[in-house]
């Protein structure tokens, strides 16, 4: 996870020579500026193998460090490696690439299969290669009964699920998938989850983007927290949330009895406040998240408690880069 | 994926070749515009048609150029058989009624078109021709050297020759010889020609040519840029430079059968419905077969030169509109003055270059049959004794409009050699800027 520059090697630009053991992704010092806005500024990275989540605001810069990545955009500072190759202008490297795009426009007019076909073909597959990998990859996603119909029949998890299976084509090493989950119904979100967690079992490096917290936790531990084009955490989401122990927290209980239930969670170390909103709902603060929620349960169950909701209003994106960047806002 | 047995690059940039150009196909043939902007070709070309229907349909009216059926002296015989038999025209009382045995008065109409012009249309600097079908030169009572007044030694012909300092022929016409050509058979021919060399110049050539590639080969990279679709292509391992000329076979791939069909449409139509005695007009294929060349490479270099002009920037097409009216101005000098240099700083003038050595190919009389149309049979040089009428015949004027002379100085074949070679040229060079700037755009 650490930029480390000395592994990657001198990378012969314009000409593809196959690095085995460069990282899969590698950025040092990434910039890129539009005039005078710095849309991602001095990001390092590396990454090899798993999922890894990019959480990070709506322009906190996501998109734009895939797009270097796959070298649609020119970084303005700084070096970007695929496979230890610089991207841009060299599309060698993107054969062993997958890149779910977050734009939602695709050629309506054809057939998911048809889509994922003649995607495939660029590959270099012949016609009936194509097919058979395009059968595969719609297998895969789940979209094989409908992959006759025409995308623009389709609903938003369909199409997305299509975006992906087309970047599956080939097998890719690495597949970087920019918000997959936007506008997905519930279920289609639980389908395309299993479908990229599959692939982190399958031992590909996967690399998805989120600006919602509990989307990425369920698909992988591992997060990069991308906050006004700034690199802000990087590791595990434990590690962070462990952090996030010592800021202070607000967490809302409803319950049967607030004020019975304050009288026992006032016996708590952690807890160094209470507001009672209304006689069913409790409102405690703590510094030590991870304390309170280990005794909580607790004093729960053994009070007899009639707990019908517990809600950690801080546990968004919004409040964490808050308290990440300086103070609860 | 592992490489099989036998594969090279070229397999594989067939596969990539093949795959994008079919999915430009079926994109064109999905989207509405495509079928509007082709149709909206068909029918404007089909309204042009529709006059040359028209006129081939049309007898044009039969003029008496040389007089000879008025009769002048009002003694019921009119001034071509009074001077054939040698009575005064202008004197009631001497015509050959009073002749023994008296000779009854022709109709006026035998003295109408009744010295069609009959020389061997030949591309020779100097032919003698010409034949006094009506036999007031052969026949009459003029001396022999009033029968040569041209001095060529040859009693009623015409001598035409051509002058290399003005370009042009001269005729010098002994009088009486072919004075009185019929006007619907020159004309009918005139017309068809010119049809032809229109049609294949003003609409293959620069309408289609020009408008097709403006509307489709303009947003052909641009349009899935702006869409966003362009990052699902950008993302595989295939340059840019190639997305570009597969994108253009596809493009390609819908337009050129277009024109093929048109110009078959046209040459089938025209080949049946032109002048002539024979049933089907098989020689103006070759024709036929340089407008489709010109209109072919001209989709080709206008196809690179809009895509191009897509992907340099949003709004392509405002820069594409000014290239099309210098194109429209370098259409009509090249048809006024077709050795202008501007023209070698054209796409159309290469294109026409092509059209103009195919029509001097399969008409090879060209320039005599377009300046015979100007002087109306009779000669006009002053001394003939029948000039009545010396206005050009009908269609000379849309002919010599039509038609022009190559303007690189060099034979046809050579023209149509040159000129191919500098198109493929310009539409390579539209394609290496293309796909340099395609190559350093950043995607969004």
């Amino acid at each position: 996870m650490i930029p480390d520059v000395s592994q990657t090697g001198e990378a012969v630009e314009q000409q593809w020579v196959p690095q085995p053991k460069a990282p899969v992704v590698m950025l040092n010092n990434v910039g890129k500026t539009y005039g005078r806005y710095q849309a991602l500024g001095g990001v390092s990275l590396a990454l090899s193998g798993g999922v890894t989540g990019i959480l990070g605001l709506n322009g906190a810069g996501k998109s734009t460090l895939f797009k270097l990545l796959m070298g649609k955009l020119r970084a303005t500072q700084g070096e970007v490696r695929l496979f230890g190759t610089n991207p841009w202008k060299n599309p060698a490297p993107y054969a062993r690439v997958g890149y779910v795009p977050e734009n939602e426009s695709l050629h309506d007019w054809m057939t998911a299969f048809d889509f994922v076909t003649t995607f495939a073909r660029l590959h270099g597959l012949t016609r009936d290669e194509a097919k058979l990998e395009a059968e595969r990859v719609l297998e895969f996603v789940g979209l094989t009964d409908v992959m006759h119909k025409k995308i623009g029949r389709y609903s938003k998890g369909m199409r997305q699920r299509a975006k992906i299976a087309h970047a599956l084509v080939n097998d890719p090493d690495l597949i970087i998938l920019d918000e997959p989950l936007q506008g997905c119904d519930p279920l289609a979100r639980t389908t395309i989850m299993n479908v990229i967690r599959e692939l982190g079992r399958m031992g590909r490096t996967v690399l998805l983007s989120s600006h919602i917290l509990s989307e990425i936790e369920r698909i992988t531990e591992q997060i990069v927290i991308l906050h006004q084009g700034r690199l802000l955490a990087i590791g595990n989401v434990h590690a962070i949330r462990e952090q996030l122990d010592n800021i202070p927290h607000t967490i809302e209980i409803e319950c049967s009895d607030a004020k019975a239930l304050a009288r026992d969670v006032l016996s708590l170390d952690s807890v160094h406040g209470l507001q009672f909103p209304n006689n069913t709902k409790l409102r405690i603060f703590t510094h030590h998240l991870g304390e309170f929620h280990k005794h909580l349960p607790k004093v729960v169950v053994e009070n007899g408690h009639g707990v019908t909701n517990i809600n950690n209003p801080d546990d968004d994106l919004q409040t964490i880069l808050g308290y990440l960047t300086g103070g609860p806002r | 994926m592992a490489k099989a047995r036998g594969e090279t690059i070229w397999t594989a940039l067939d596969r990539k070749a093949t795959a994008i150009a079919e999915f430009t196909m079926r994109q064109y043939r999905t989207r509405i515009s495509t079928w509007v902007v082709l149709g909206v070709g068909f029918l404007s070309i089909s309204v042009v048609l529709l006059f040359y229907i028209d006129a081939m349909n049309t007898e044009i009216e039969a003029i008496d150029n040389d007089g000879d059926s008025f009769d002048s002296d009002g003694d019921g015989y009119v001034d071509g058989q009074e001077f054939k038999l040698g009575t005064d025209m202008f004197d009631e009382f001497s015509h050959p009624g009073l002749f023994n045995p008296p000779i009854e008065p022709e109709p006026a109409s035998m003295y109408i078109n009744e010295d069609d012009y009959d020389w061997d249309y030949s591309d020779a600097r100097s032919v003698s021709t010409g034949y006094d079908d009506d036999g007031d030169c052969l026949e009459s009572q003029l001396l022999e050297s009033q029968k040569d007044t041209n001095n060529d030694g040859i009693a009623c012909n015409i001598l035409i020759v051509f002058n290399s300092l003005t370009g042009e022929y001269e005729i010098f016409a002994d009088s009486g010889v072919d004075e009185d050509p019929d006007e619907d058979r020159y004309g009918k021919e005139a017309q068809h020609r010119a049809f032809v060399l229109a049609i294949g110049k003003l609409g293959f050539v620069f309408l289609l040519s020009i408008f097709i590639p403006l509307f489709l080969a303009t947003g052909l990279i641009r349009d899935e840029m702006t869409s966003g679709t362009m990052h699902y292509m950008t993302a595989k391992p295939i340059a840019r430079g190639e997305i570009f000329l597969y994108r253009m076979l596809g493009y390609l791939g819908i337009v050129w059968p277009y024109m093929l069909v048109m110009c078959l449409l046209m040459a089938i139509i025209s080949g049946l419905l032109g002048p002539g005695d024979q049933f089907f007009r098989f020689a103006d294929l070759g024709v036929w077969f340089s407008v489709l060349i010109a209109a072919l490479l001209a989709t080709l270099v206008y196809g690179m030169l809009f895509c191009f002009l897509g992907v340099l920037w949003k709004y392509g097409i405002i820069l594409a509109l000014p290239i099309a009216a210098w194109e429209l101005g370098m259409a009509l000098l090249s048809m006024s003055v077709p050795e202008s240099t501007f023209l070698r700083m054209s796409v159309v003038g290469w294109s026409m270059s092509i059209i103009d050595s195919g029509a001097l190919l399969v008409w090879p009389d060209m320039d005599m049959f377009t300046q015979a149309g100007s002087w109306a049979g009779g000669s006009n040089d002053g001394n003939s004794f029948f000039s009545f009428e010396t206005e050009s015949l009908p269609g000379h004027g849309a002919l010599e409009w039509a038609q022009s002379d190559l303007g690189l100085g060099m034979g046809p074949y050579p023209t149509i050699i040159v000129s191919m070679i500098i198109l493929l040229a310009q539409a390579a060079f539209f394609w290496f800027i293309g796909q340099l700037v395609f190559k350093s755009k950043e995607i969004e």
